[in-house]
C-alpha cells in the first residue's frame, strides 16, 4: 500500500519526548508534595532526578517539531494569537512548561554541593510553589499531546475521548520509568547497605547477592508504575473495544491494529507485550511480596533497567503506530 | 435540501403577506432572535407576580445566577453558533456572500482542463493539485461503468482546517466565504491538512506552506469566473453566489437532486455535484458491484 505521511517521525518523537518530560516533572513534582522532603532525604534525590531529567526531553522534542517546520523562526507566529485550536493552547503550555520546568530544575541545583547547603534551604518555599505550578502544567502538556491528535474527524482512529487519557497514563508511566533509570544508572553505590544487615535465610542470602537494592523509593516507583501501566492496559483495551463495537469510519480505521490489520502484530508485540505486559508482570513480582507479605522491598538492578527500557520503547511504539495507523486510515466513502 | 430551498424562495415571493404573528423570520439577522428574547422575558416576569413575593424574588435570583453562569460558559459556543447561522444562512436568505460551485458530473468528460487550468494559473508544483480530477471505475465486465468526480476544495460552511489553525493563518473570509490562507502566518505545521476531510489541502513544496484551491480569489474579485470554470469544455462547472436566490447555482441548486461529498463529517461543504457517483474503493465489498477501481490521478494514489 502506497501512503503519504503528513506527520512523521519528528513528530512521533516530539510526542513521546514531551510526554516523556512531562512525566518525569509531574512525577517528581508530586513526589515532593506528598513527602515535603525539601532537604537532602530519599525523596528529595528522587525528585531531583525528575526535576533535571524531566525538561531536557521536552526542550528535545520542542527543537526537533520547529525544525520540521518549513522555517524555523515561522514558529514565532504562534505567539501572536491564542485561539482554540489544540496546537495554539498547547504551545502555550508548552513554553509556560519549559520555563516553569526549568525553573524548577535549577531550584535543585545547589543541593548537589554541601558549600551552598543554606541555599538550598532558602530555596524549600521555592520549590513548593514551583511543585504546585508543575504538577497541573505537566499533566496539561501530557494530555495535550492527546487532544492535539484528537480534535478532528477527519482521522478517526485519532478522533477518541479516551486517546488523550491514554497518552496521559503513557506520558507518566514513561516518566517514572527514565526517574527509575537514572536513579538506577547515577546512584551513588552504598556497599554498607548489604553489609549492616544480618544475613538468615538462604532466600535473603541470594537476595542480597551484590546488585539487589533494598529501598522504599524503589518501591513507591515500582508500584506506582504498575498501577499506571494496569490502567493503561485497561484504557488501551476500552480505546480498541469500543471503536471495534462502533460501526462505520472509527470501526475500519481500528481494524488496522486489529489480528488482520497492517500494523496489527507491531502493535501487539511492541506495545501490548514489550511495553506494557511484560514490564507490569515483573513490577509485580517484586511489589507483590511487599504488599501481601509485608517483605522488605528487594529488586535487582539488572530487573529495574530491563522494566524502564521496555516501558520506554512501548511508549514509544505507542505514539509511532498511533501516529502513522491514524493517517493511513480515513474516513469512509466520499 | 431541495425542499428547504424551495419553501426559502417561496416565502421570498410572498413577503408582502407574511403573517405579523410571526417574530422571528430566517430572513432577519441576529437582531430578531434578541427581539425574541427580549420579548419573552417579560412573560416569565408577569408569571412569576402571580407567586408570593419572597419566592418570586429567590427564584429570579437563581434564574438571574442560572442566565449569568449560562452567558458566560456559554460565550464562546454561542460565538461559533452565530459564525454557524451566519454561513449557513448565506445559503438561503440571501443576506450574506457565500461563493459556491456545482459540479454538473453528466457534462463533465474527464478531459483535465481544469486541473491544467488551475496549475498554470496558480503554477502549481509538481505533484500537488488544488482541483484534480477522480476516475471511478466499477463493476464487473460486461456490466461496469466510469465516472468522473472533479474534486476542489469545498470552502466548507463548517471548516475544520480553520478551527484547527493555531496562528489563523487559514481563515473564512467575511465578505464572500471563501477559505483562505494567509502565506504570510502558516507555519507549515500540516494541521489543517490532517484536519481536512477532503484532503484539498497540501504543502507547498516550494514555499513550504499550507496550500489549497481559494476559488481563484484574485479573479472572483474582478468579476470573472475561476479558471476551472472558465476553460470547463462541457460547461460543468458553475460557479456563483450561494447567497443570490436569482444567481445560477442557487436556481441549478434548487431544482436539481445535488448532494455534497463526506456530509457525514459536517462540514456543510459549498460545493455541490449533480449525479455524482459516491462509489467508494470500499464498496468492492458489496456483492452487485464486487470491482471499485478509484484512480485519483493524484501523487498519492489512494483515496484518504
Amino acid at each position: 500500500m502506497e501512503h503519504e505521511l503528513t506527520w512523521g517521525l519528528p513528530v512521533v518523537l516530539y510526542l513521546f519526548l514531551a510526554g516523556l518530560g512531562a512525566g518525569a516533572v509531574t512525577v517528581s513534582a508530586s513526589v515532593l508534595l506528598r513527602s515535603g522532603d525539601y532537604h537532602g532525604g530519599s525523596f528529595f534525590k528522587l525528585a531531583r532526578y525528575g526535576a533535571l531529567i524531566g525538561p531536557i526531553p521536552v526542550i528535545l522534542g520542542t527543537c526537533l517539531i520547529i525544525f520540521e517546520l518549513g522555517r524555523w523562526d515561522r514558529a514565532l507566529n504562534l505567539f501572536k494569537v491564542i485561539n482554540l485550536s489544540p496546537m495554539s493552547i498547547g504551545s502555550w503550555l508548552l513554553v509556560l512548561f519549559i520555563c516553569f520546568s526549568l525553573l524548577y530544575a535549577l531550584v535543585f541545583l545547589p543541593s548537589f554541593l554541601p558549600r551552598f547547603d543554606w541555599l538550598t534551604r532558602r530555596f524549600a518555599p521555592i520549590m513548593h510553589v514551583l511543585s504546585w505550578i508543575n504538577v497541573p502544567l505537566g499533566i496539561g502538556v501530557a494530555v495535550y499531546t492527546g487532544i492535539l491528535l484528537g480534535a478532528m474527524p477527519s482521522r478517526p482512529l485519532w478522533n477518541s475521548p479516551i486517546l488523550a487519557l491514554l497518552f496521559l497514563v503513557s506520558a507518566l508511566s514513561t516518566g517514572i520509568a527514565m526517574v527509575i533509570l537514572a536513579q538506577t544508572l547515577f546512584h551513588r553505590k552504598d556497599p554498607t547497605v548489604h553489609t549492616e544487615r544480618r544475613i538468615k535465610t538462604r532466600r535473603e542470602a541470594t537476595l542480597l547477592r551484590p546488585g539487589r537494592r533494598i529501598y522504599e523509593i524503589g518501591y513507591l516507583l515500582t508500584a506506582s508504575d504498575a498501577l499506571l501501566i494496569s490502567t493503561e492496559l485497561m484504557v488501551i483495551f476500552l480505546f480498541v473495544m469500543f471503536a471495534h463495537l462502533t460501526v462505520g469510519n472509527l470501526k475500519y480505521a481500528m481494524a488496522i491494529i486489529l489480528p488482520g490489520g497492517e500494523m496489527a502484530a507491531m502493535f501487539w508485540v511492541w506495545v501490548v507485550l514489550v511495553g506494557l505486559l511484560i514490564p507490569v508482570l515483573m513490577e509485580m513480582f517484586y511489589v507483590i511480596p511487599k504488599v501481601v507479605y509485608r517483605r522488605e522491598f528487594r529488586i535487582h538492578e539488572g530487573s529495574e533497567i530491563l522494566i524502564s527500557i521496555a516501558v520506554l520503547v512501548g511508549g514509544f511504539m505507542l505514539r509511532y503506530i498511533i501516529v502513522i495507523a491514524g493517517q493511513i486510515t480515513g474516513p469512509l466513502g466520499v | 435540501m431541495n425542499d428547504n430551498m424551495a419553501e426559502m424562495q417561496n416565502s421570498d415571493n410572498t413577503t408582502d403577506q407574511k403573517p405579523p404573528t410571526k417574530c422571528c423570520d430566517n430572513s432577519k439577522s441576529a437582531e430578531s432572535g434578541r427581539c425574541c428574547k427580549s420579548a419573552q422575558a417579560p412573560l416569565i416576569n408577569d408569571q412569576e407576580q402571580q407567586s408570593p413575593a419572597r419566592r418570586s424574588f429567590l427564584s429570579a435570583l437563581i434564574a438571574a445566577a442560572a442566565t449569568f453562569t449560562a452567558a458566560v460558559s456559554t460565550a464562546p459556543l454561542m460565538r461559533a453558533g452565530a459564525a454557524v447561522s451566519e454561513n449557513s444562512g448565506a445559503n438561503g436568505t440571501g443576506k450574506r456572500k457565500q461563493y459556491g460551485m456545482v459540479i454538473d458530473v453528466r457534462r463533465c468528460i474527464g478531459c483535465h482542463a481544469c486541473t491544467v487550468a488551475c496549475k498554470s494559473e496558480f503554477d502549481v508544483p509538481v505533484g500537488e493539485n488544488r482541483s484534480w480530477v477522480e476516475y471511478i471505475e466499477k463493476g464487473v465486465y460486461p456490466n461496469v461503468s466510469r465516472s468522473f468526480l472533479p474534486r476542489l476544495c469545498n470552502h466548507c460552511s463548517e471548516p475544520p482546517c480553520v478551527y484547527v489553525c493555531p496562528t489563523n493563518a487559514t481563515y473564512k473570509r467575511a465578505q464572500d466565504g471563501i477559505v483562505v490562507v494567509d502565506q504570510g502566518l502558516c507555519i507549515g505545521c500540516k494541521y489543517c491538512l490532517q484536519a481536512c476531510p477532503y484532503d484539498a489541502r497540501f504543502l507547498n513544496p516550494i514555499t513550504g506552506w499550507a496550500d489549497k484551491c481559494d476559488f481563484c480569489a484574485h479573479r472572483v474579485g474582478k468579476g470573472l469566473d475561476p479558471s476551472c470554470v472558465s476553460t470547463c469544455v462541457g460547461g460543468a462547472r458553475i460557479f456563483g453566489d450561494l447567497g443570490d436566490l436569482d444567481s445560477e447555482i442557487s436556481k441549478l441548486i434548487a431544482k436539481n437532486r445535488v448532494t455534497v461529498l463526506r456530509r457525514e463529517m459536517g462540514t456543510f461543504p459549498n460545493v455541490y455535484y449533480i449525479a455524482a457517483d459516491h462509489t467508494d474503493e470500499l464498496d468492492a465489498r458489496r456483492p452487485e458491484v464486487k470491482t471499485v477501481k478509484v484512480i485519483t490521478n493524484r501523487r498519492h494514489k489512494e483515496r484518504r
